[in-house]
Parts: C-alpha cells; structure tokens; sequence
C-alpha cells in the first residue's frame, strides 16, 4: 500500500517519521477564511444569539403566551445555549492533536485523503460560508475531520453533534466541545425557544462565516454502515439564510468517510438486538477489549465536489416571498422545503458516489450467503473477483490493491476479521464474537450468533446502495412465476419495493423512474437481463446475477415479512383494532417473533433480529397508512391496520421463500408459533 | 428639411395670447433661454453624455485630462487616474475601440408621414422639424444599449417628426391632431433616461412625433405668500433653479441629471433629488400638475397642501413616464435659499459601521441635506481622479483636522467607507446640525473627514457620466443601476448584489473581474436608498451590451431577491417591464392599464412603457 494512489494521500506517512509534539506546535499558516468574516470568539457568538432579534421576539411571545416574566424565560434561552455552545480554541486542538496523532498511528495503516478536495476547500472557504456533510459512522468521524483540517491548516470546524451520543462521556464530550463540537437535542420539534436558539446559533456563524461548519445529515451515526435517510431540519435552519437573502451562497461539500473495520463494530451489533450496551465512555470506545492493539486497516477520506445552494436552487425558488415579514420569524415556503428535501438526499447520494467500496464489503457479502455451510477459500477469491466486478459495472470505486494476487487480498482481510472469523482447513466459518464481560447474553446462542451475522453484515452493507436498484428489478425476476414480466408490472413490484424498503436504503423522491430505468441497463449491460419488446424474459433473466443480488436483500423483505405476521398476530380489542403500542415495544414483540422462527429454524436468516430493520419496517408501514397513528405525549402509538398488512405480507411473500407459519397470540406474552407444513 | 419658429418663442420673450398668464398679483419672471437648445447636437454630444465641449481623454503625457471650462476638472490632467483604470479593470491603452464618426442621413430610417396630420399640423403656429438628425437625437435616452448603438450603428425605429410646442394650449392642439390622425406622441424633455423610456417601439407603423418641451421652460409666476411658483414643464433643472436662486428662491431639487433633465420629466419619472431630506422628493415638492391627455386635460381646482378627495390624481401622473399625457404646467413649493451651504464628510473604518451610522441618523431625524456612503471601491476612485498627484493617502489626509489624522492612519485604507454630507440652513442651524451627526457617526467609529473629500464627492456626481464615454473607446462597458431597501436588508442586499456581478461575469467568461461599487444615496425612516456602479472590460466578446444586459438582470434578480425595489427613482421604462406585474400584482397593473385605457384608448402615448402591453405584431 503506497503513500499516493488515485488522487489519494496518506496523511500518515510523514508523521511516523517527524515528531508529534513539533507537529502539534506547527505554524497554521495561509489559513483560509472567508472573505467577509469579521472575528469573534465563541463568546462573542453566544453574546449575538442571545441578543439577536429572533430570540428576543421568540423569548416576548413566550413570555405572553406561557404568563411568565421575559426574564425566566431569558434565564431558560441562556441555559439552552450554554448547553449547546462550543468553545473551539486552537489551544485545546493542538494537545488534542498530540493524543490524536498517537492513537491514529496505533489503530490505522494509511489514512488517505484526496488533495484536490482540500485544494478545493482552499479555495470554496475564502469565497463563501461553507458546510462540511460527512457521512457518519464512527465516534471517529468527528476526531478526523478535525485532524485533517488541522493537518491541511483549513480552519477547524466546528461540528453539530447529537446530545445524546455524549451525555455519558462528559470528559469526551468536554474536549470535543473544546474542539468546535456543539451539542444539540435530538428532537425538539415543537420547543419554539430551543428551535429559535438552535436556528440562530448556526445561522449566525453560517453568516459571519466564523468557522466551516460541519454536521451529518443521517442526524447520528450509522449503526448499520448503510447511509441513513436524511434529517432535514438542520438543513433547513442554515439554508434558511440562503433563502432569506443573508447570504450569497452557501456552499455544501459531501465528504465520504471509508472505514476498512469500524471501531465500535461489536457494540452497534448489540445496540441493535437491543441488548444493553455497555456504558459508553471515553475509555469504551479507546480501551475496551484493548482495541488500540487491534488493526483497523486504512481510512479513506474523500472530499466531494461542492455543492452551491445557489445553483440548485436556480429556477426552483423564488426568494422574493420573504421581502414582507422581518427575516427573524421562522418560515420557510413549500418549495423551500422541498428544495431542501431533494437536496438532503442528493447529498446522501453524493456521499455514497464516492464512498470507498473496501474488498473485505466484497467478501462480506459473500459470506453473508454461505454462512451455515463456510466457504473454501478458493471459493471465496472466485466469488469476490466476480463481485468486485459487478460492483465496478455499477459505478463504486473498488479500492482492490491491483498489484496483489486476489488470493492474498483475500488473506489479508480475513487477517482483519478474526474476531468473527475462523479459517481451519482453508475453510471460513463464522466465529461467534464475544461480547463484553457485562453483556448478558453469553449463553444465548441464538443471539450470538446474530450479533456475528450483523457485525458481518454491517460490512456487506456498504455495497447495499450499490445493488439495491438492481435487486429490486432482480427481485421481481426471481419472483415471477410467468415466462415473460411485462414492463409495466415489473415497475410496479419496483415501486412497492421501494416503498417498502424506503427507511432502510435512501431513495430520492420523484426519481423512481429514472432509478428505475437505469437499473434496467445496468442488468441488461452486464448481461443479468433479458428484454424484448413484450418485458423482461423471465427464464433467461434468472441469472448468477439476478439471484446474488435478490439474496443480498432477501433478509430485508424477510424481515419485513416476520413484522407482519407478528401485526397480524395482534388481536383486536378497541374498535376491533388491536391496542396501540409504541414503535419500538412493537418491534421488540416482533424480534421475539422472529427469534422463534430462527430457533425453529423456519428461516435461516439472523437479520431478522435487528431492531433497526423492524423499527424500519414499521415506521414505513406506518408511511404506507398500514398503521394507525395516534400521538401520546409527541410519541406515536401505532397499530395495524390488518387488511393493509396482510396484503403487504402477501405481496412480500411473492418475492422471496416464507415459511408457512401461523401465527396465533395467546396471552400478551407468550407467542406460539405453529409450523405447517411447507407447500 | 423643414423647421418654423411659433410665435411664443422664450428667446424673444414674445408671447402669443393664448400662452399669456393672466394671473396679474403674482410675481412674473424675466425669461432666458433655455439651456437646451433647438438644436442639441450643436451643443450636446449626440453619442454620449453631456456638453460637446467636455470629455476626458488621454493627453500627450499618456495621462488622463478632462476638457473644457465647466467643472472644476475642467483642464486638470489626473495622473493617478489612467493607473487606476488599468488595475481595476484591465484596461489597456494599446486597445482602442472608437465610435463611429457620425451616422449619416442615409442611414437614418426616413419618417413615416401622415399627410393629412401634417395639413393640418402647418396649419398651426407650432414649431417642427424633419431633420433626420433632430430626430436621432430624441430617439433615445442614455441606457448603456442606447448609446452602444449611437457608436456603432443606428435605432430601427425613431421619431418621424420633432415639435416644439411653445406653451400649454400648442399641446393641447398637438394631443387633439394626434387623436384625430391616429399619430404617436413621444414626449421628451432632457432626454436623460435611463430606462428606454424615449425608444421607439420598433413595430410602430404610425407616424410618431416627439413633443420637445424644452421650449416651454417658463417660470410663470412666483408666488411669495405661499412660497410656491408655477412653471412650465420644460423648464431644465439648472435654469428653474438658476433662476429662482435670483430671486432668492430655489426649489431644493437637484438630481444628479440636474443640468439637463426637465420638471416635466422629474413628474413623469418620480425622479428623486439629492436634498430630499430637507425639500422631499418630487412628489412632496408638487402642489399641482396640469396634463394635457387625448380625454382632456386633467387638474385640480386648487393649490392645497393636501386634499381628501379620493386617490390622489397627481399620482396617477407621477411615474406615468409619458404613457398617459403631457405634463405641461406644474405648481412647485419653493424655499429662501439657504445662507449656509457646508460639505462636510465621515471616513467609517468600514461599510458596514458607516451604513450602520446612517441608520441610525435616520432614525434620529437629523440627516442633513444630503447624506451619501460610499464603498471603498468609490472611495479609491474618486482618489484616483483627483487632480494632483501623491498617493491616496497623503492626497486623502490633506483635507483632515489634524486631530483625527493619527485615528485615521489606523484604519485600513482598503476597507474604509466615506460619507459625504451637505448641510443648509441658517448658521446656527447648520452648526448644531453638524455637531449631532459627528457625534453619531463617533459611536460607530466614524472620524469627521474635512470638508474638501465632501466636496469632491459632489462634484464626482456631475462627471462621473462622462466616464463611461471613455471607457467605451477602451472596450468598457459601465451603467448604473439603483434601488431602496429596508434597513435591515441594505448591507446584505448590497454584499450580495456585488457578489452576485463578480460571480456572473467570472461564469459568463469575462477575461478580467468587473469594477463594482456601491453607494447608500438617501435614507429615509424605513430604509435607505442604494446606488451601485458596475463596469467591466469585454475585450474578448462579442456581444458586450447582451452580456451586460444579462448580468444587470441577474443583478437585479438579486436585488429583489434580498429585498430590495425594482428602482428607487429611475423607473420602469422598457428595460424593467418584465418586473413591474411582479412589483406590483396583477390587480395593480390592470388598474394601470384601466387607467391607460380610458385616457388614451388610442394609444397616442404608444411609446411601450411601463403597463402598455408588448404588442407582438
Ligand atoms: C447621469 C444621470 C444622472 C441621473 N441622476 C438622477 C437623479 O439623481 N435622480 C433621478 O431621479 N433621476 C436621475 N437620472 C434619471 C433621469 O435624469 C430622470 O429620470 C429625469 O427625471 C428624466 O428627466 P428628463 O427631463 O430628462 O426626461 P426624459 O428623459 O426626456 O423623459 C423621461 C420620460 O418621461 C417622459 N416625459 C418627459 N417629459 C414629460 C412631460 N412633460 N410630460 C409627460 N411625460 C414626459 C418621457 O416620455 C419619458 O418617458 C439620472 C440620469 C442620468 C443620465
């Protein structure tokens, strides 16, 4: 692995050979900084907000509705921002540095960076307020970002982060603060005060243009490795100065972050059976299980090209509607806010254009489909060179090493994985991952089992947006019991697939079409697909394509699948409806579900288990108008619609294999399953 | 050819009946020419701006020099001046691009006659004429359109015959031939737009006459009691207030067009005046307006203040911009002129403290007469065309108390705005007037800047327009344009708005970056007025005007985008048509052309402006 490659640099190699603490010293020098920014301390900036005009009016029409004096609730606005504000300083960065340097050296190979990305910073920064949109994986995507700036003399961001991702780190969450992170609620959609606070706070260094600033617009990190769908409210609240007219542009840089082997693998995996994490703390994420001894492979850190809200808004928005109220009231028009919403999207998809397709993703989707039986490893090579090659067809960027024999890259990555991985024999075979000594679940082999299979397929699901349009088309091949699927029916099973996998893969809206329409000549390209004028020719388009990439997404449809029977399983009581239950006390009912069918082995698929795919299933299906709704205290209670679900679970069920089951509940508690026999 | 005097002539002071005011109690005025002659070519440059006798030009020395004896340039070589023009915008003294010598009588489109009109128009006393270059010269206004095309080529369409009615009652006989013979009137007094407003539209197949007011230029009477005087419409700005100035008089307005551009056409475009925090705007200034339009001629019965007697005709008639009718006579307030006139300016560390200063002038009522801001890119080239030379720093410091000199040497010259002030009034007035606006602008780090850099910053107005005509000779093309904002979006609107041109130009592949600048020219209770300059070299394209046109339009797209007016007192004209339904709904511009239609269901006044439909035939 070479210092440059593609664009790339390591960021790493100078420093394993100069010293740290003159690294940590160095001379900033040409900083960029943009053009009309005037220079205020972290201070200064909390001074503006508070005296701004959108906090005064926000503070008097509180104080008049709630019958409160203006200066309880001043009081209140004051303690919102102290919780929220950073208090970056170049001080606390460069001991920052020092720590970061040694532990970045320790976990990573390479740390490679694209250099026209930066040069482009340099030049974006100086001319307009600019916003850094990472994707977000890992604790560490914040500590790099920084690091790199820092490293490039780019002025250091300052970074919105989630509250609840640190509310238990507080020495963490304390430097970070002193490294530009602000904190922010997660939902606050309703508290006037917090909103105008928030929306202040990142307009107003968006405006002055004080530093870059940088937030994540999946709103947390991924447990999953597949990009979230977009979060639009942060988005909007500094877009609003664009659309406003405070502002010439704002320019948006999609940056993709590519992890060879994420830090917290093994505690997403749990979080997402819902097994108690352990706490997590600055020492959890550096020292548990050692992990400074493990090897992290390389990082690589691609900066996009820029984004102008000016150009895509062109011709979309008409600005001129904002000339008659004060610009401090909150209000954004429809068109703004699906302007907003399109871009939010276009910037998940910017951002998975240029992820880095690791080979271990490859080898881990192939994995995911011979978990019970192993795989040869001369199998596995064959296998990944094929994969690898469908995936480059599609357009990612494979960093597959060209001057290694397939056979040591093989090697090499399952060198990485030993935690969940066992080679005996020249077979691979899954080795069940051992979970922190607080962590109960020992002897649940079920669940062990299931934690392995999703740390595994939080691999294979880097390659997910790559496939996905693909195998909704193949998925519907596969499926299709007649010889020829006409066009108009294939694209209608392509949208009801999307629909229904929208919370789990990003779809941007109003392109189904074209997506569609493009997966279409991408099968047919690679030879996947074959087509005449009537539709799809069914036999001769059931292809080693069509079937790799539907079983790639069969535990998705299976798991929705399980998430209705368990609806239907609800029985009714009020109005004939079942009882209302929170999301995620419906999704842990239906994981309960899907856990007997695994222990029963009606399926074989241990995703089924994650509370991230049936919270996403249900959540969706509340979309779809399959659940009915009802708000309790800003929550939703949902409850099936049982003549919705059952022809959703019908129709998933024409695509892939379900066991014929029946699902009957009997008490609250105890769910039985009863197995008939398979038609 | 053909040309005849009428009888009422204001060089003879002869007057025919009719035209006689026969008001005997009010003070009558002795009458001297116009300062516009019949003939404007003679004295006018016919392709660019202002007298023939004054323009700059690039001496022996290879520096730049201004000519003639009407300014205080006048004669003055300025040697910082060439430099400054070749760094910022590229210019290079080795590219010439000259006009055309003189657009000849072959290239002129010849007239459209409507021979029974002209029965009876020679029938009349009114004086006309067919020359074709009479007739070129009011075919336009001063767009940077209209004069690319006087260098290089010819209009299409121009009027087909010129008239010069000497009084109220020859319009009123014009309007009546005109509605009989189905002709087109193009009224047109200075002749300074800067909206297209005096263009032809170029599918108008009726006869079209321009009625030149310029020959009704009477001050008709003043009347002392009420401190108003009457005045013919055609009246020039510098002879109204020359002449009033002798009787102790003035009117207070002064655009900065003031030397040639007319009363009638200030009511027709709702033009505004440099000192309109003391005197107001012209539509303050008006007790009452006569019009002669093909219904009739409209006016009230009195001179009052005010009146409640439905909406206010009089706005009906100003900013009609000729659509409607002829302004003939107008009633004007007018003042004692003041004994104390006194420049005075502000240097601000930056444009923001210094728009942030004058926001708060405003909102403390004390502005004095004329309060302008400009940038610092109008401040270096307003250094850049002083005569002497010395860097700007020295040449700048000279005007400045010594006291303020070592605060001022810490600004940053790159950054710092300059606020150039007028006040009038009585001595004591105009002392404490002062005293209240320094102590303001020391809040906001403002320093008092002498009264030479205030000076200099009033003259720059009256021949900043000469300019362009230079800058055309070496591939610049240069136009202003103008706006109002509320407060709190004129430094947003104005970062923004250059911002905008920078980046347009740069995409548009402009070879060098374009000289933009700004400037805050009036304040009001609720915002402000802002003035922006913006010229760029176009060597290397092919289309410069097309090109301007489309960067000024997105220009403008900004400005409305962050705020800010359509225009603040140039008008609609042709050129900003496409944004007045948007300005002003579409109930607003259908009552426009109700109006229109029942004044002038002909279409006399056919000259496309403002709410007259775009007729595609
Ligand atoms: C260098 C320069 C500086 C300027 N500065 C200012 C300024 O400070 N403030 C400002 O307000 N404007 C300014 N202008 C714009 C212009 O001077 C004004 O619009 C002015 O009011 C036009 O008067 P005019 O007599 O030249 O009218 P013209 O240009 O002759 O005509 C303008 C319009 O009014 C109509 N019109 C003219 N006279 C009559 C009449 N008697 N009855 C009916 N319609 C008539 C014409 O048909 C035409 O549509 C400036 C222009 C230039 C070139």
């Amino acid at each position: 692995m070479a210092h440059y490659k593609d664009g790339y640099e390591d960021i790493l190699e100078e420093r394993r050979h100069k010293s740290d603490l003159k690294y940590c010293v160095k001379q900033r020098k040409d900083v960029p900084q943009y053009k009309y920014r005037k220079r205020r301390s972290p201070e200064e900036v909390k001074e503006h907000v508070i005296h701004s005009d959108r906090v005064k009016y926000t503070v008097e029409k509180l104080a008049d509705r709630l019958h409160v004096t203006q200066e309880a609730v001043r009081r209140e606005a004051q303690s919102i921002l102290d919780e929220m504000a950073h208090s970056l300083n170049l001080k606390a960065v460069r001991g920052f540095a020092y720590f970061l340097i040694k532990i970045f050296k320790s976990l990573f190979r390479r740390i490679y960076v694209n250099e026209e990305g930066v040069r482009q910073l340099h030049r974006l920064i100086h001319e307009y307020p600019v916003l850094l949109m990472p994707t977000h994986r890992s604790y560490m995507d914040f500590l790099l970002i920084s690091y790199i700036f820092y490293e490039y003399d780019l002025p250091l961001p300052v970074i919105a982060a989630a509250m609840a991702d640190f509310s238990n780190m507080k020495f963490f969450g304390w430097l970070l603060r002193q490294c530009g992170a602000f904190y922010i609620r997660r939902s606050f959609g309703t508290d006037e005060l917090y909103w105008a606070i928030f929306t202040e706070y990142v307009q107003t260094q968006l405006r002055n243009g004080d530093q870059p600033m940088e937030f994540f617009v999946e709103g947390t990190r991924s447990r999953t490795s597949k990009s979230y769908t977009p979060r639009i409210g942060m988005l909007a609240a500094a877009l609003e100065s664009y659309f406003k007219a405070e502002l010439p542009d704002v320019m948006i840089v999609p940056i993709s972050i590519s992890y060879d082997r994420i830090l917290e693998e093994s505690l997403y995996a749990f979080e997402l059976l819902g097994i108690p994490k352990p706490k997590e703390s600055a020492s959890g994420v550096f020292k548990a299980r050692s992990i400074l001894s493990e090897d992290f492979g390389c990082v690589h850190f691609f900066i996009a090209d820029a984004i102008s809200i000016r150009q895509f808004s062109t011709g979309h928005i008409d600005r001129v509607c904002h000339a008659l109220e004060p610009r401090y009231i909150n209000n954004l028009t429809k068109e703004e806010a699906e302007l907003t919403t399109q871009l939010a999207f276009q910037i998940v998809r910017e951002q998975q254009r240029h992820l880095v397709i690791s080979p271990w993703a490859i080898m881990a989707a192939i994995l995911m489909q011979s978990w019970e039986t192993g795989i040869s490893v001369r199998q596995l090579v064959k296998e990944s060179d094929w994969l690898k090659r469908q995936a480059a067809n599609m357009g990612a960027y494979v960093d597959w090493p060209g001057n290694t024999s397939p056979d040591s890259v093989v090697r090499h990555y399952l060198g990485l994985h030993t935690n969940i991985l066992a080679v005996s024999d020249d077979m691979v075979m899954p080795r069940l991952v051992q979970p922190s000594a607080h962590v109960k679940v020992q002897n649940d082999h079920v669940m062990l089992n299931a934690a392995t299979n999703i740390i595994l397929s939080s691999y294979r699901n880097q390659l997910m947006h790559v496939f996905v349009r693909v195998a909704m088309v193949s998925l519907s091949i596969n499926g299709c019991m007649q010889d020829c699927l006409s066009m108009d029916n294939l694209y209608s099973q392509y949208c009801f697939l999307e629909k229904i996998m929208a919370r789990d893969f990003v779809f941007q809206p109003g392109h189904t079409r074209a997506d569609f329409e493009q997966a279409l000549l991408m099968l047919q390209h690679s030879g996947g697909l074959c087509a005449s004028d009537g539709g799809v020719l069914v036999k001769k388009s059931i292809t080693k394509h069509t079937t790799f990439y539907s079983q790639m997404f069969e535990p998705f449809l299976l798991a929705y699948w399980v998430l209705c029977q368990h609806l239907l399983s609800m029985s009714g009581s009020v109005h004939g409806r079942p009882l209302p239950r929170r999301l995620k006390d419906l999704a842990r009912d239906a994981q309960v579900l899907g856990k007997r069918l695994v222990e029963q082995e009606a399926i074989k698929h241990y995703e089924v288990l994650s509370l991230d795919i049936l919270g996403n299933g249900l959540a969706t299906l509340a979309s779809m108008g399959a659940m009915y709704k009802d708000k309790r205290n800003e929550e939703n209670w949902l409850s099936p619609n049982h003549v919705m679900v059952s022809q959703i679970a019908q129709q998933l069920a024409a695509f892939i294999e379900v066991p014929a089951v029946q699902v009957t509940q009997e008490a609250c508690k105890s769910i039985r399953v009863v197995l008939t026999a398979k038609i | 050819m053909e040309t005849r005097i009428c009888c009422c002539q204001p060089e003879t002071s002869l007057r025919c009946e009719n035209c006689a005011s026969k008001d005997a109690n009010k003070m009558v005025i002795e009458q001297q020419p116009s300062s516009i002659p019949k003939r404007r070519q003679e004295l006018l440059r016919w392709n660019g701006w202002g007298y023939k006798d004054s323009k700059f030009f690039i001496n022996k020395n290879s520096h730049m020099e201004f000519t003639g004896e009407r300014y205080r340039l006048s004669g003055k070589e300025m040697p910082g001046f060439r430099d400054w023009m070749i760094a910022t915008t590229g210019l290079s003294l080795d590219h010439k691009a000259p006009a055309q010598q003189e657009i000849t009588a072959a290239e002129i489109p010849s007239p459209i006659v409507n021979e029974s009109f002209m029965e009876e128009l020679k029938r009349t006393s009114i004086s006309f004429s067919d020359d074709p270059q009479d007739r070129v010269f009011r075919a336009h206004g001063h767009t940077l359109h209209e004069i690319f095309v006087l260098r290089e080529g010819c209009f299409q369409r121009i009027p087909d015959l010129v008239t010069w009615p000497g009084c109220h009652d020859d319009v009123v006989k014009l309007v009546e031939l005109a509605s009989k013979h189905n002709v087109v009137i193009i009224p047109i007094g200075g002749g300074t737009s800067v909206t297209g407003s005096l263009m032809c539209p170029e599918n108008e197949k009726r006869m079209i006459i321009s009625l030149d007011t310029t020959q009704m230029a009477r001050i008709l009477w003043i009347d002392e009691k009420n401190l108003t005087a009457r005045i013919e419409a055609g009246i020039i700005g510098q002879d109204l207030e020359r002449c009033l100035g002798e009787k102790g008089y003035c009117t207070g307005h002064e655009p900065d067009s003031m030397e040639f551009s007319s009363l009638g056409g200030w009511v027709a475009t709702r033009a505004s005046g440099m000192k309109k925090n003391i005197y107001g705007n012209i539509e303050d200034l008006v007790v009452h307006i006569k019009t002669v339009t093909p219904r009739g001629v409209i006016e009230k019965s009195c001179q009052v203040p005010r009146i409640s007697a439905g909406p206010d005709i009089h706005h009906f008639i100003l900013g009609s911009e000729g659509t409607l009718g002829v302004v003939t006579e107008v009633t004007m307030k007018i003042r004692p002129v003041p004994p104390v006139k006194k420049y005075g300016s502000i240097v601000f560390p930056d444009f923001e403290s210094g728009v942030k200063c004058l926001h708060e002038i405003a909102k403390q009522r004390c502005a004095p007469a004329s309060i302008r801001l400009m940038d610092n890119e109008q401040f270096q080239f307003g250094h850049a065309l002083k005569p002497e030379g010395g860097t700007i720093f020295t040449q700048f410091l000279e005007g400045i108390k010594k006291l303020y000199i070592t605060k001022i040497k810490g600004f940053d010259l790159t950054k710092i705005a300059v606020a150039t002030l007028l006040f009038e009034g009585s001595k004591e007035d105009v002392l404490a007037q002062e005293k209240k606006v320094y102590e303001i602008a020391s809040k906001f780090g403002g320093l008092p800047g002498g009264e030479e850099n205030g000076l200099r910053g009033y003259m720059l107005t009256f021949v900043i327009a000469y300019i362009r005509d230079i800058g055309f000779d070496y591939y610049i093309v240069a136009e202003s344009f103008e706006t109002s904002a509320p407060w709190d979006r004129v430094l947003d609107l104005c970062r923004n708005t250059k911002d905008r041109i920078r980046r347009e130009v740069k995409e548009r592949g402009v070879q060098f970056p374009p000289y933009v600048t700004c400037r805050v020219t009036q304040t009001y209770d609720a915002g402000a007025a802002v003035y922006f300059y913006f010229g760029f070299n176009y060597r290397g394209q092919h289309n410069p005007v097309a090109l301007y046109e489309d960067i000024e339009h997105k220009a403008r797209e900004e400005i409305l985008a962050n705020g800010g007016s359509v225009s603040h007192h140039h008008g609609i004209g042709k050129v900003r048509k496409q944004y007045l339904q948007k300005t002003v709904s579409e109930p607003g511009v259908g009552m426009m052309r109700a109006v229109k239609h029942y004044l002038d269901p002909q279409n006399v006044f056919g000259n496309g402006n403002l709410m007259i439909p775009d007729s595609k035939l």
